[in-house]
């Protein structure tokens, strides 16, 4: 009896040792670049189950996408697109995990720390992707992208800033510009006309914020929307693109003249009160809700906002119209702009079922572009659409968009997007700062080339 | 371990899987991050080890580290001066002068189960600007204080007491709880002697309360004091820390430098001194309690 109970007493501490032990493996993680989910006991088993392609075992891909809103036409043809690729896959299932951007990014970061990538992700092109990419978490596309003439679809340039030393590794979702949406309805009510320079659009602000309103809305917390109108507010007073990538050549500072009549500019704009009070807590979504339900006269956002806010409140309403972003004392091409190459699908190189997953990624980009054209969600999407958007119903806004598009003559893509990610923190710090502060422009200068100097590789 | 008559073999295995359990998620990750917090690394790539200079760095020379120090201190000195004695004030108020407690102390501590986005979100709401309809702001319009409006979130002298202001909110009701439950354990017979000896109300609570109430004062104080030092998630969801960093506290501090920066060996760094900051705490506030146990007893 004893003995039983001691032998019994032995095995279950070896169990719970197990136990133990595994939660210490699992703990100590990441520095070895050895040890990735593929290493599984049936990691043996899985290539010959994939070669054969459609194969019966079951399969299922994590998706973790940034369309979680379902007022956003892009959340249910993403599940479109979905239940037909799983109609026709009987064995593959898509467990779609959808975030908003800011929490995807986050999640994305930790899951890469410990080398977890979801089968496809979502990463954000150039510097912001060149982390992930530097530590090999992400499959080439190399090959895939060339099944069913996929390439072919994609706008001409494009795919050069989701590719590192000749690979491709991500397909992006959208290209889009930057330019202000404006409620005509409340500019009538104030009798505001839409401005052509940016003093112009100071005299505007002042004007509706006479009469009450909200000139514009932003989503401050979410600090990359402050910088981004910065940003544009810089393109111009530089008299055209290139300040950052001049920074990063040695060619200029941030003490440069162009960057602080920049900071003058964007102080004068805020100081003249435009953007709701309390910008800096709001997010995002909360932000461009204030112009989605008329609470605020202008939205100055990538054109990537034109289908949520066609099929908003005020956009069903015909009330919105679109103006590029004016020059800047007199300096700038109004033609030039912020350019913001999408949000981008990347494959996880560790994933279990890569092949499957690249099936299902080549399905989805080849069907995006028809289906987002069909919910009205194909204005500034990557990808050629040779359609009659007029026909198909879109709204006078959506077309204006679409002209712009033909009018783009270069631009420079958004400050986190060529700058490494510590320098575009106290970047978006010190821009968020300005909403809430006064500030010498020339100090606003100093503080960005301390930060960029203190965070160069 | 004879007098408990139970093996060797026995006892270790009660212990050991609680023991293994606890170095692995308690000591390994504070080892990891010490270590990593030597690396100058990305969090993601290659890393460097860069030996003691992240913490160099951060105690000489970065602007943000010290203020979300005193940020982080001050949300944990407002606590132990004002949450903890109106929640020992309420508890003795509540078990003297209310027969059926049990709805109070749940209404007290309805807070503390509610989840704090839920928390975050509500409270912003309440802070929001007037024409948001903020509830603060527009109580104070309508009593003619317009001048005392805020936009209390975003001005940042004003963002963090306004998050202190719903830290303490939120747990008030755990301290009341905590301490409700104290008082409730002291013996009703020595109210009784202290009855006939003359004294009783506040008297009694002063020589009698007050001192039986001490260890588990002392609970409170440890758990409120590190509670505080940790004190995340409430930033994250009403400020992120900002407006430019005015609202920032060691953790969101460690949390954004980690992920948002990417430096994820600096913000390991930031992450080994909060953890030597709370074992520091609560030896100082053991000793302390010690010697004030002593002194009463």
């Amino acid at each position: 009896m004893k003995f039983l109970n001691r032998k019994m007493l032995l095995s279950a501490m070896a169990g719970v040792l197990a136990v133990s032990l595994a939660a210490c493996g699992s703990s100590g993680n990441n520095k070895n670049d050895t040890s990735s989910p593929a290493a599984s006991p049936n990691a043996s088993e899985s290539p010959k189950a994939s070669q054969s392609g459609g194969s019966n075992e079951k399969v299922t891909i994590t998706f973790q996408n940034i369309y979680p809103d379902p007022t956003d036409p892009k959340y249910n043809m993403l599940r479109k697109i979905v239940a037909q690729y799983e109609a026709d896959h009987p064995n593959v299932k898509i467990e779609l995990d959808s975030l908003n951007t800011d929490q995807q990014k986050l999640k994305l970061k930790t899951q890469a720390a410990s080398k977890e990538v979801p089968d496809i992700t979502i990463v954000n092109p150039a510097a912001q992707m060149k982390p992930f990419v530097d530590a090999d978490l992400f499959a080439p596309l190399n090959e895939m992208v060339e099944k069913n003439g996929l390439k072919g679809t994609f706008q001409e340039g494009i795919l050069d800033y989701y590719s590192f030393d000749g690979n491709l590794y991500a397909l992006p979702d959208g290209n889009n510009i930057a330019l202000i949406y404006y409620n005509k309805k409340m500019f009538e009510e104030a009798g505001a006309k839409v401005p052509t320079t940016f003093e112009e659009l100071v005299d505007t602000v002042k004007q509706l914020k006479s009469k009450g309103m909200t000139p514009i809305a932003i989503g401050e917390k979410d600090s990359w929307t402050g910088s981004f109108l910065f940003m544009n507010v810089l393109l111009r007073t530089n008299g055209g693109p290139g300040f950052l990538q001049d920074v990063l050549d040695g060619k200029k500072t941030f003490e440069d003249p162009a960057f602080v009549e920049a900071v003058d500019a964007f102080q004068n704009l805020v100081q003249a009160g435009a953007f709701q009070e309390g910008a800096t807590s709001f997010d995002y979504n909360a932000g461009e809700n204030l112009f989605k339900t008329g609470k605020a006269a202008m939205y100055f956002m990538g054109s990537w906002a034109t289908g949520g806010i066609e099929t908003s409140t005020v956009g069903e309403n015909g009330e919105v119209g679109v103006f590029k972003f004016p020059t800047v004392g007199g300096k700038g091409n109004p033609d030039e702009f912020m350019l913001a190459p999408g949000s981008a699908f990347a494959v996880s190189k560790n994933s279990k079922h890569l092949e499957e997953t690249l099936d299902f990624l080549n399905y989805f980009m080849l069907n995006y572009p028809k289906e987002a054209f069909a919910v009205k969600g194909a204005v500034g999407v990557a990808q050629n659409i040779d359609e009659d958007f007029k026909a198909a119903g879109y709204s006078d806004m959506a077309m204006e968009v679409l002209g712009m598009f033909k009018d783009v003559k270069g631009g420079d893509l958004a400050f986190d997007n060529t700058m490494n990610p510590g320098t575009a923190q106290v970047h978006l710090s010190s821009i968020q700062n300005l909403f809430v502060a006064k500030k010498d422009s020339a100090e606003v200068g100093k503080e960005h080339q301390k930060g960029y100097e203190e965070n160069k590789e | 371990m004879k007098v408990l008559k139970v093996s060797g073999w026995t006892i270790a295995a009660f212990v050991l899987p609680c023991l293994f359990l606890y170095v692995c998620l308690v000591f390994a990750p504070i080892i990891v991050s010490v270590y990593n917090g030597m690396l100058d690394w990305n969090g993601i790539g290659q890393s460097k080890f860069v030996g003691l200079a992240n913490f160099e760095k951060m105690f000489t020379n970065d602007s943000l580290f010290w203020p979300a120090v005193g940020r982080t201190f001050l949300l944990a000195g407002f606590s132990m001066l004002i949450q903890l004695p109106v929640a020992l004030f309420v508890a003795i108020l509540i078990s003297r002068f209310v027969r059926r407690t049990g709805f109070l102390v749940s209404s007290y501590f309805l807070p503390v189960i509610l989840s704090v986005a839920v928390i975050g979100q509500l409270w912003k709401t309440i802070y929001n600007p007037a024409p948001m309809g903020g509830m603060i702001n527009q109580i104070l319009i309508n009593l003619g204080l317009d001048s005392w409006t805020h936009s209390w979130l975003t001005e940042p002298k004003i963002a963090i007491y306004a998050i202190i202001v719903v830290a303490l909110w939120q747990y008030l009701g755990y301290h009341i709880l905590i301490q409700f439950t104290g008082i409730q354990n002291i013996p009703a017979d020595i109210y009784e002697a202290a009855k006939i000896d003359g004294a009783s109300g506040f008297k009694a609570d002063r020589y009698i309360t007050l001192p039986l109430i001490v260890p588990i004062f002392k609970i409170s104080v440890v758990l409120s004091f590190i509670g505080s030092l940790q004190s995340f998630d409430l930033i994250m969801v009403m400020t992120g820390g900002g407006p430019a960093n005015a609202t920032n506290v060691l953790a969101s501090y460690m949390y954004n430098m980690s992920f948002l920066s990417m430096k994820y060996g600096y913000g390991s760094a930031i992450a080994s001194f909060l953890v030597v900051v709370c074992l520091a705490a609560t030896v100082v506030i053991n000793l302390l309690f010690n010697r004030l146990d002593k002194r009463f007893s």
